[in-house]
């Protein structure tokens, strides 16, 4: 029953190996992101004197910035309609108890179940029928739809938790349907919120089954299919290709490492049902 | 089932709150299932109903591989994912006080990675000559037995279902930790005994403990499995010799490089019917109740 040092030692530094491990591949693509056009082909981890003219190469190269631009629409768009249509989903099946809210609530979450590529053929017919191929549209469309599945999964559980005794407090002072949704529940929840906005958020910014159909129109692409775009032209510049996949993976790592205090917070927090 | 505040009209006005999900839910989902249906069982030059193309797959080789391939990927990257992430957690959570949530980001920092990113990464590992891992053989003195894994029909899949379990077992981590922060501290505890007894005690209480952790993580990782597309469109394009392909890639080829949209139609329906399958399996095991994070 005892438990040694030298065993919460070891913890350690199995842990710390699995972490290092686990990072591998990320120093990796940092590293030949800085490398010369020799070293670049060296089957080393960390080639040595780095170089910063891949990111010059890559900078100068215009175009550059309206896959960012393009993913930042289509990702903001995306989390703001999923936790609009989440939230007023939610209500109605958890608080409001409208006629046919199981049904409602498994419906929906159906589209949890459905995987994407099960899809994508009738969905570009239909994109393209509604004339939303190479169209903001035609990402944040499906997109909110199947984000909205996981939402109102979350949103639900965290009003189900809500005590009613508020929200007859509020109706009591006069306030409707709306003020309270608005003005008493969301604030309250907005762990859940936080949760369903980030994870939506990196859905968004990574998805590229859909982008790739969608959006076959060069300044319409999005951040996910840039590899695609730059593997050809930087074939013999390997150095500059992974500078590219370097910046890519910037932001969502960096939206992650910035925000995952409130996402794992609102794991914990919450317990989330269907 | 409770009453409301808001007095009995809210439940049939109240559906207002609920048009713009539900809309969305039948454009982008509904309609193109039931497209597919009656996409699948139509074909050029045919008029009326066949099932042409569900008896063509009996006679594609391409279509039985791709249905092979994605149920090892759906069994092997639950399970091996479902298993390092349950050890880690529980080393995590059991054994290390400071920088628990230092090491849960850290460890959950790749799937925050774009996927082509990944799969252009993991390309250069897997390269002969100058890849990091014939660095590593040939550091090693065994270059003469580098294995070029992804040039083998024998073990494509397998390195493609490694990068996989390397991008996604933070998430088993964070999440089975997420279930763990519901178990008591003693019982934790209990599992930092080492030898037999701390086996035993992880087995029979802690596992036990974490079925609602398991069981969303089984089906969340099964329909993640399905969905896999990126890895194995720009690492092998499901090559080589269609070795590595799975449904969702092959859906892509046969609707849009080979332009046969009847036949991905059918195949998509395979493809949805496996989700079902498991979506069924699911709903008998925890008999309805769907959980993700914390609670019982």
């Amino acid at each position: 029953m005892m438990e040694g040092r030298g065993s919460h030692v070891g913890s350690y530094i199995l842990m710390i190996a699995i972490t290092i491990l686990s990072f591998l591949p990320t120093i990796y693509m940092v590293d030949l992101s800085f490398r010369n056009p020799v070293s670049s082909f060296s089957p080393t981890l960390i080639a040595g004197h780095p170089t910063l003219s891949n990111y010059q190469t890559v900078l100068a190269n215009p175009g550059f910035m309206h896959y960012f631009l393009n993913s930042v629409i289509v990702s903001l768009s995306t989390v703001t309609l999923t936790l609009l249509f989440s939230v007023l989903c939610g209500f109605a099946v958890s608080r409001l108890r409208i006629w046919g809210n199981q049904l409602v609530f498994y419906v929906i979450l159906a589209g949890l179940m459905v995987p994407l590529a099960g899809l994508i053929v009738p969905l570009t017919v239909t994109l393209k029928s509604m004339g939303i191929l190479n169209n903001y549209l035609g990402l944040i469309g499906p997109y909110t739809a199947i984000g909205s599945a996981f939402g109102l999964l979350v949103v639900k559980g965290a009003m189900d938790n809500f005590p009613i005794e508020l929200e007859e407090a509020a109706v009591l002072d006069g306030a409707s349907a709306w003020r309270v949704l608005a003005q008493v529940i969301v604030p309250t929840i907005r762990p859940a919120l936080l949760v369903v906005a980030i994870w939506q958020f990196l859905y968004a910014w990574n998805e590229f089954f859909l982008a790739l159909v969608v959006m076959t129109n060069p300044i319409m692409k999005t951040v996910p299919l840039m590899p695609l775009q730059f593997q050809g032209p930087y074939m013999t510049d390997p150095g500059a290709l992974f500078a590219v996949l370097t910046l890519i993976s910037v932001v969502p790592m960096g939206v992650y490492a910035a925000l995952q205090r409130w996402f794992v917070g609102g794991l914990m927090a919450g317990s989330i049902k269907g | 089932m409770h009453t409301t505040p808001y007095g009995s009209s809210t439940r049939w006005r109240g559906w207002i709150y609920v048009v713009p999900a539900l809309t969305l839910f039948i454009m982008f989902m509904l309609i193109p299932i039931v497209e597919n249906i009656l996409n699948s069982l139509s074909r050029q030059g045919v008029t009326g109903v066949t099932w042409s193309n569900y008896r063509a797959m009996f006679h594609d080789p391409i279509f039985g591989v791709s249905l092979k391939n994605s149920i090892i990927w759906l069994v092997l990257t639950t399970f091996i994912q479902m298993l390092l992430g349950f050890f880690i957690a529980v080393l995590l959570e059991s054994r290390i006080r400071r920088g628990r949530g230092m090491f849960r980001t850290l460890l959950f920092l790749p799937m925050a990675i774009t996927p082509t990113v990944i799969a252009i990464v993991f390309s250069n590992i897997y390269a002969p000559d100058y890849g990091l891992l014939f660095g590593v053989f040939k550091s090693l003195g065994l270059v003469n037995h580098f294995p070029a894994l992804l040039a083998s029909r024998q073990t494509v899949t397998y390195a493609l279902i490694l990068v996989n379990v390397w991008q996604w077992v933070g998430f088993y981590v964070l999440m089975y930790s997420v279930g763990m922060s519901n178990i008591s501290r003693e019982v934790l505890d209990a599992a930092r005994v080492d030898g037999a007894v701390g086996w035993q005690r992880l087995r029979h209480i802690i596992f036990p403990l974490l079925r609602s952790s398991h069981m969303s993580l089984m089906i969340l990782g099964a329909i993640q499995a399905l969905q896999q597309f990126p890895l194995i469109y720009l690492m092998t394009e499901g090559g080589p010799a269609n070795s590595s392909q799975v449904l969702g890639t092959y859906i892509f080829q046969t609707a849009f490089l080979e332009n046969n949209m009847n036949y991905a139609s059918a195949i998509s329906i395979v493809l949805l019917l496996i989700a079902l399958l498991v979506a069924g399996v699911q709903l008998v095991l925890t008999r309805g109740n769907f959980a993700i994070g914390g609670g019982q």
